[in-house]
């Protein structure tokens, strides 16, 4: 019985640990605040998850072209406008400071 | 377009459930004078079951779940689940005789899963 | 020992209110070090309920009957696999089970993404602990696995029907299934908390979907499987309340897998993604409310029921919350991508996903039919099996087509030109297919028909596909065809994988049709010596023999088979009365041709005290395929999830350059 009461007391010892580790480790921090992304970052984020998504979409038709799931001609009306997406976001990019890299550029041409 | 798809949709339903007829009404043996044509009757078996299911009949008596009072003898042909025993509750669909016996449609018993996920009730 | 079980589950009540309080706070003031507190309360609950959960185990393993639920359900007499399997036959411990499976995803969750979505973790975390504090609160206040009885001298036993090694592990696939589904939850109220509503939430949650999906399927799988053989009536679904329970979550999350492929590639759907996942979620827990509560059944056996209540309390809280947060972030989830054909792979997601969601919403009407009827007509109407299979008809075999069609259409934009093109083979395949199998004799069932010839089409146009994969792939490589077939799935793990998958679903539906369109069935009363015929084959009853076993009486009455001259050998069939639990279970006979996938089954209704058997005997066709798509499905999936180094490279450096730091402090 005495066993039990011991384990139940040691089990919440030991979560109040746990739980206060944070406060424990950093009793007096420079700065408390929970680093978010500012409206900065968060442009830069989405502007990289835009050409991912166009580079890939890209690459996707090419594949499907080469394995012949896309025919000629349905290939040929959708790769320019594919293109231009994936050109835009690179540009976008390179507005916000960082340039999408060579290999990216040689991938649209 | 969407809302489109939708209206489909519910159209495909709507009419599907006109036509059926929406269901069968589940009624306990107190309710069963109150109701004609083809009910699922829901209730308790007491007593002890006689008769062949696969011959002529089996004869039991079935009575509320929840107030037992009203008492109605069901005449059953056809698949008995294993879960059938006294104490049990089930579901059998069919109507009821002039002579005020339920006949069911056969093969039509549900037994309800006693006991598993509720503390046991009825002792073994 | 009832009383450390007690002080866990108090402990994990205490941990998920902290971090549901305390996350909620830190996550709106933006508190680094109460998130991060609030992170090791929810880790730490996993732990405290795994505690209180071996408590139980112990209580099993003891054979302490002063646990009132251990002498509800075990017996000293079973066998241990099932004194561990009670755990979850009843239901204190299956809410035990829940929260132990929720916290534990919940901790795996959170600790997986603290580095990569660090700001939606912050959110993900109070979420997670708002369902854990639900699921706590019944377990310490309204349902206890730890009330305590004067012990009796020995437990009343598990139902028998649940002594078998299906009930083992289906309730564990199911919950690991339903409760998976709340991650992907969680993440989407996350990323409407933070107010990033872009596709983050969606690749950090990806495999968490797959995941659950893939129990939730093999659960049912499981399920079935356990209805065909263990209680045998003859069938594997009845569209049962309990039954459709687990399958519309499933509806919802295939539905939801297949429209974030559409958000990941295009950004479009971002209101219908985050509903979509959440009405999975809330139909896991109605799901789970269902076979809880006995609430369909009859609505009086609801008020009845000490959690019924609660648990519609908290799925109305859940939809509450999820409709409230999806309406205050409406205006950030709207997108100018819009739909540019009606005949494109985005459309065809679109028609999959409709068909699916209506599919689930008819399954759900008629599940909750009783209870609506009850309510409004006062009278309780109830929906028989030709309601749900119309339905299933009228919505799955268009999917089923769909299934064949959508992969292999372009995005955005698909000329006919090239859809006949390529659509070409696999339509005549499917054509031919047809032709032959009305000659032998399909044409009896016109959905069995239309079934397999659709069937047809999708195989043809999967094998095509890997066909047509691995020679481009040989085309540039040179490769040897193996090597090439295991590159080309290797490096597209998630469009072959997927086919697998599809594969699959095709063995399912053909499984299906053939044993529900083309089954024959016999009935009648043998005496030693007679004789029936069904399907080809023909049966002769020769003895009735009785056995004892551990804990039950084994009756079983022997029959020869014979088909078109050939002696089978021998099948039997007959009943099992257990002395403990005072039931009778019925113990089918099965004999399967594996050569066509083909099921005799077998079952002695009826044993007179004559020696005389009433045997029902059925014959399906093809009804093994059902448990064969059960192993493809499973192979698919694990082929879609396997981590591909390069893609979470890309991620990881994404992440980087955006400028997510660590948690240290910020030299500002």
């Amino acid at each position: 019985m005495s066993l039990w009461i011991l384990l139940a007391a040691a089990l919440a010892v030991a979560i109040v640990v746990v739980v206060a580790l944070p406060f424990l480790r950093e009793p007096a921090p420079v700065s408390d605040t929970l680093h978010e992304l500012d409206p900065a970052e968060r442009r830069l984020l989405e502007a990289e998850e835009a050409r991912d998504r166009a580079l890939a979409a890209l690459q996707e038709l090419e594949a499907d072209h080469r394995a012949k799931r896309i025919s000629d001609e349905d290939y040929r009306a959708v790769v320019g406008s594919l293109r231009r997406d994936a050109a835009e976001a690179l540009r976008a990019l390179d507005r916000l400071g960082r340039g999408g890299t060579s290999d990216a550029e040689a991938k649209i041409d | 377009m969407i809302a489109l798809s939708v209206a489909a949709v519910l159209a495909v339903f709507l009419l599907y459930t006109s036509l059926a007829g929406g269901g069968t009404p589940s009624v306990s043996p107190s309710e069963l004078a109150t109701k004609t044509g083809e009910v699922a009757l829901a209730g308790r078996v007491v007593g002890t079951p006689t008769g062949d299911p696969h011959g002529a009949g089996m004869r039991f008596v079935l009575v509320d779940i929840h107030q037992p009072g009203h008492r109605v003898t069901v005449l059953y042909t056809g698949s008995v689940p294993d879960m059938f025993r006294r104490g049990r509750d089930l579901v059998v669909t069919g109507t009821q005789r002039a002579d005020g016996v339920f006949v069911s449609k056969p093969g039509t018993m549900i037994t309800k899963c006693p006991s598993k996920y509720q503390a046991a009730d009825t002792p073994a | 020992m009832a009383e450390f079980g007690r002080a866990a589950l108090l402990l994990t009540f205490g941990l998920a209110a902290y971090a549901l309080v305390g996350g909620g706070y830190a996550a709106w003031r933006g508190r680094r070090r109460l998130a991060h507190s609030a992170r090791n309360a929810l880790i730490a609950s996993f732990f405290s309920t795994l505690v209180a959960a071996l408590v139980l185990v112990a209580g099993f393993l003891r054979d302490d009957f002063s646990l009132a639920y251990v002498a509800g359900h075990s017996s000293r007499a079973l066998p241990t696999p099932y004194k561990l399997s009670a755990f979850w036959g009843g239901q204190e411990g299956s809410l035990l089970l829940w929260l132990l499976v929720l916290t534990g995803y919940s901790a795996l969750a959170v600790w997986l993404a603290r580095k990569r979505a660090r700001d939606l973790v912050v959110w993900v975390t109070p979420v997670l602990a708002g369902i854990a504090l639900g699921f706590t609160w019944l377990l310490v206040a309204v349902s206890s696995p730890f009330d305590v009885i004067a012990a009796p001298a020995d437990g009343s036993g598990l139902n028998p029907s649940l002594q078998n090694p299906y009930m083992v592990v289906h309730p564990v696939a199911l919950y690991l299934g339903y409760v998976g589904l709340a991650v992907p939850f969680a993440f989407a109220m996350g990323a409407l908390l933070s107010g990033r509503t872009d596709e983050r939430w969606i690749v950090a949650t990806r495999r968490w979907t797959i995941v659950a999906w893939t129990a939730l399927g093999i659960g049912q799988l499981l399920g079935a499987h356990w209805a065909y053989v263990e209680v045998g009536w003859g069938g594997y679904y009845a569209w049962d309340p309990v039954e459709n329970a687990a399958l519309m979550p499933w509806l919802a999350a295939t539905a939801f897998l297949h429209s974030v492929m559409i958000q990941e590639k295009r950004g479009m759907l971002r209101v219908w993604n985050v509903t979509l996942v959440s009405l999975a979620f809330c139909l896991s827990l109605f799901g789970t409310f269902l076979t809880r509560s006995g609430v369909v059944t009859s609505i009086h056996s609801f008020t009845k029921s000490s959690i019924g209540p609660w648990f519609l309390g908290f799925i109305v809280v859940a939809v509450v919350f999820a409709v409230g947060m999806i309406w205050l972030r409406l205006p950030q989830l709207r997108t100018t991508a819009k739909l540019e054909s009606l005949v494109s792979r985005e459309a065809a997601f679109l028609y999959n996903n409709l068909l699916l969601v209506a599919l689930c919403l008819t399954i759900l009407w008629g599940t909750a039919w009783p209870m609506v009827s009850e309510a409004v007509r006062g009278e309780t109407m109830v929906v028989g099996r030709p309601y749900f299979d119309f339905f299933l008809r009228i919505f799955g075999l268009p999917l089923l087509l769909l299934m064949g069609i959508g992969p292999l259409v372009a995005w955005r934009r698909a000329s006919l030109r090239g859809l006949t093109r390529t659509f070409a083979w696999p339509a005549a395949v499917a054509l031919a297919t047809g032709v032959v199998l009305i000659a032998l004799g399909a044409g009896s069932s016109t959905p069995g028909l239309v079934a397999y010839t659709f069937s047809a089409f999708v195989l043809a146009t999967i094998v095509h596909e890997f066909a047509r994969g691995t020679s481009a792939r040989r085309a540039l490589t040179g490769e040897p065809v193996p090597t090439a077939f295991g590159r080309l799935i290797g490096r597209n793990r998630r469009r072959y994988g997927g086919y697998v998958v599809h594969a699959s679903i095709v063995l399912l539906a053909i499984g299906i049709a053939g044993s529900s369109a083309y089954d024959s069935v016999t009935e009648g009363r043998l005496t030693r010596g007679q004789s029936l015929s069904v399907g080809g084959y023909t049966l002769t009853y020769r003895s009735l023999g009785e056995r004892e076993a551990a804990n039950a009486t084994e009756v079983r009455a022997l029959l020869d088979v014979r088909r078109g001259g050939k002696d089978l050998g021998t099948i039997q069939a007959g009943k099992n009365a257990y002395s403990v639990e005072q039931q009778v279970s019925n113990e089918v006979g099965i004999r399967t041709d594996y050569l066509t996938g083909e099921d005799l089954f077998v079952i002695a209704e009826q044993v007179d005290d004559n020696g005389a058997v009433f045997f029902r005997i059925f014959v399906k066709p093809l009804v093994n395929l059902i448990w064969l798509a059960g192993l493809v499905f499973l192979l698919g999936s694990v082929i879609t999830l396997w981590p591909d180094a390069r893609e979470e490279r890309r991620l990881a450096t994404r992440e980087a350059r955006a400028g997510a730091r660590s948690d240290t402090p910020a030299t500002t």
